[in-house]
């Protein structure tokens, strides 16, 4: 006797063939189908002008990545959602509070962003291969792989500012500025022109006797600033924090942050909303830390 | 980038490493060192809690809320305005990036001594060389727009240069030795300070420096053949270099790393830690073992800031400037050998062991730069005499459980 449902099984096999040879599992198929909303969710994230909700809300997405991720742990953009993630949230909500814990979500972040790196094809070890080979295999590098390098440079970066006080750490300082360097000839406008913004901390964070040059920091700040046409606060933000401290020009500084303060949360882009708000608050923060400085 | 490892800066204190034999050389035994664990201590402010905990619990009466909450109301202003109304504020500069192993004792330095003195003295700090550089805030110190700073021996040079003594090349063997000599002199050095318009506070290191190259270096003979850099503006390196027949590159520390990329130098000479820190390493790849000499390092105020502080304070000073000088070496020495490690694993390759050398040769080149030194009174020579004499007496003194890392230096 044939059951009611034979007649489908023909597909049904055919859909299973298909899976296996796709190397594919049921969660990953799940996984696949929800990147769809979970990108929205992110979107929606980015537009978020209301930081108390956005600190309540962010770590429950990011555990919900960190399961897909689980889920489906050769998804590359699931580790970059991540990465992006993890760095959003210490940056904004973890760094001046605990920088202990932000240190250690900045590796996460770098771990994933790293993770995502070598499913773009780029397998050379991070911390092992001498860094003038590294950057000889950084230049076979292209322009998919520009997200991976940025936010694995990125969470590197913020990693080791966070352990001034380990030379281990310190020593790597130049691998996570050549993955940035590469970014920046690919694309230098990635991420509102993040790299610009890397390089301009980077080299105004410090004097010139080690290793500071302002002149440099200044035209990776004006770049960024003409790459968002001077929508994305946090540059103004990063430049007072740095350079402006570095060069001791308190007039600079207090003028730059008011600046941010003083413009109208109406009118930021709705894509660097959050990104927006959270400057305003270090601005304000920054702000109130002048006296101690300068 | 300005945010502290707070767990860092409140760590507690090491133990010092002054009574332990301390290698030059990268070695399992520095390893350990570098992972000491810390001696666990407090420096938390007495708890107002306990005096009022008890009363509570005898009487727990509205008048008694009322009554603590004034009490607390008002020990927070008070406070709040000892914080504002220190009497003095010493404005301090250093180049130690924040965040940095020195920065963060420098500022338990500072917490130090503002809890000690309650708030009647603060520390101003003004790191990451936003003052500039040494130069600069000497200037500035001269201007009153600063009155202390850290300096290495670059900046103490302009102001008591005999000092630097305890810095000159091939003279001593081991840190044991370099702290005998510095506590035998140190008299004598405060003094030269005290006349040139400053007060030493403590004494630090920046480490032993060694030779770093692009290309091998066996010998000191394969030196001739580099492309050296020279601090511009160092009388003691330049005598060094004139006496070693080498023609170094003079050129500003800030314009080194891209004179390595560039090809004017292939050749410097630092400190381990200061190879990673300023990022050198990446264009570097061989390491001479040579321990040339140990840089050394200040925390200075000037006079005119000292003299008018009240005795209670100035005693102050001094003595948490000495505790601050202790932990500084102490770090300093402990991150100089992880930093040796780290080189290695980065691939750097360590040539022209001290063993393999003309020793002869190496110390006629240092007695005739000490000629040359003295002879310009950049140090005068009695007092070189006098470190060589106080050397001489260390080594032949029964050892004390030490053992000598390299040859003698005669």
């Amino acid at each position: 006797m044939k059951s009611p449902h034979s007649g489908r099984r023909g597909p049904y096999l055919l859909l299973s063939a298909l899976l296996l040879l796709g190397g594919c599992s049921m969660n990953q198929l799940v996984v696949r189908s929800s990147m769809g909303l979970m990108e929205q969710s992110i979107r929606a994230m980015h537009r978020e002008t209301d930081l108390e909700l956005a600190r309540a809300a962010m770590p429950a997405n990011l555990k919900m990545l960190e399961g897909m991720i689980a889920a489906d742990p050769g998804n590359a953009r699931l580790q970059l959602y991540a990465a992006e993630g993890y760095y959003g949230y210490s940056f904004a909500f973890v760094e001046r509070s605990d920088p202990q814990r932000a240190a250690g979500l900045y590796a996460r972040c770098r771990d994933y962003a790293a993770g995502a790196l070598e499913r773009t094809g780029f397998t050379h070890d991070l911390t092992d291969t001498p860094l003038r080979e590294l950057e000889s295999a950084l230049q076979q590098a292209g322009a998919a792989q520009v997200p991976a390098l940025f936010w694995t440079a990125s969470c590197w970066a913020k990693h080791i500012d966070l352990n001034r006080d380990d030379p281990r750490s310190i020593a790597r300082l130049g691998r996570a500025a050549a993955l940035m360097q590469r970014v920046l000839e690919l694309d230098p406008d990635y991420y509102h022109g993040g790299p610009h913004l890397f390089f301009g901390v980077y080299y105004g964070s410090r004097p010139p006797m080690l290793g500071g040059d302002p002149g440099r920091a200044q035209e990776h700040f004006s770049a960024a600033r003409a790459v968002s046409g001077g929508r994305m606060l946090l540059g103004e933000v990063l430049q007072a924090e740095f350079l402006d401290r570095q060069r001791m020009d308190r007039e600079a500084f207090h003028e730059r942050l008011s600046g941010v303060l003083n413009t109208a949360v109406a009118d930021d882009p709705a894509p660097l909303a959050f990104a927006n708000q959270v400057a305003r608050e270090r601005a304000r923060w920054l702000l109130t830390q002048e006296d101690a400085w300068f | 980038m300005v945010l502290m490892n707070r767990t860092r800066s409140l760590r507690t204190k090491a133990l010092p490493m002054y009574s332990q034999k301390a290698s030059l050389y990268p070695s399992s035994r520095c390893s350990a060192c570098a992972g000491r664990d810390p001696v666990p201590g407090s420096r938390g402010l007495s708890n107002d809690g306990g005096m009022l905990d008890p009363g509570l619990r005898r009487d727990d009466g509205l008048l008694m809320k009322l009554m603590t909450a004034m009490l607390v109301l008002f020990l927070a202003m008070t406070t709040a305005n000892s914080v504002q109304a220190a009497d003095h504020t010493l404005k301090f500069a250093t180049l130690a990036p924040p965040g940095s192993t020195w920065m963060n004792l420098l500022e338990d330095w500072g917490r130090e001594v503002e809890r000690r003195s309650e708030g009647r003295l603060e520390l101003k700090f003004y790191p990451g060389g936003v003052q500039g550089d040494e130069p600069d805030v000497l200037r500035k110190i001269r201007y009153r727009q600063l009155d202390g700073a850290a300096f290495t021996g670059y900046g103490i040079g302009s102001i008591h240069s005999p000092a630097r003594v305890l810095e000159f090349p091939f003279l001593f063997d081991s840190y044991e030795e370099i702290d005998h000599v510095r506590t035998e002199l140190m008299p004598e050095i405060e003094a030269g300070f005290r006349d040139n318009g400053y007060e030493l506070l403590g004494w630090m290191e920046v480490g032993f420096v060694y030779f770093f190259s692009q290309q091998r270096i066996e010998d000191f003979e394969d030196l001739k053949e580099r492309r050296i850099w020279l601090w511009q503006g160092d009388p003691l390196g330049q005598a060094m270099f004139a006496a070693g027949d080498l023609a170094p590159v003079p050129l500003s520390i800030t314009d080194v790393y891209t004179s390595l990329s560039t090809g004017l130098i292939d050749t410097v000479y630092c400190t381990p830690l200061a190879a990673i820190a300023l990022q050198w390493h990446t264009r570097l790849d061989y390491m001479s073992r040579l321990p040339m000499a140990n840089g050394i390092g200040a925390l200075v105020v000037a006079r005119r800031f000292f003299d008018q502080l009240p005795p209670d304070l100035q005693q102050l000073l001094r003595e948490t400037g000495a505790e601050a000088s202790r932990e500084l070496i102490r770090a300093t020495r402990e991150d100089n050998a992880t930093s040796l490690e780290v080189l290695r694993e980065e691939g750097m390759e360590f040539v022209m062991p001290p063993e393999s050398l003309d020793r002869d040769a190496l110390l006629e080149m240092r007695d005739q730069a000490a000629a040359q030194l003295t002879e310009d009174s950049y140090i005068p020579r009695s007092l070189y005499e006098r470190t060589r004499e106080l050397l001489t007496e260390y080594r032949s003194a029964p050892a004390e459980g030490t053992t000598a890392t390299h040859s003698a230096h005669d």
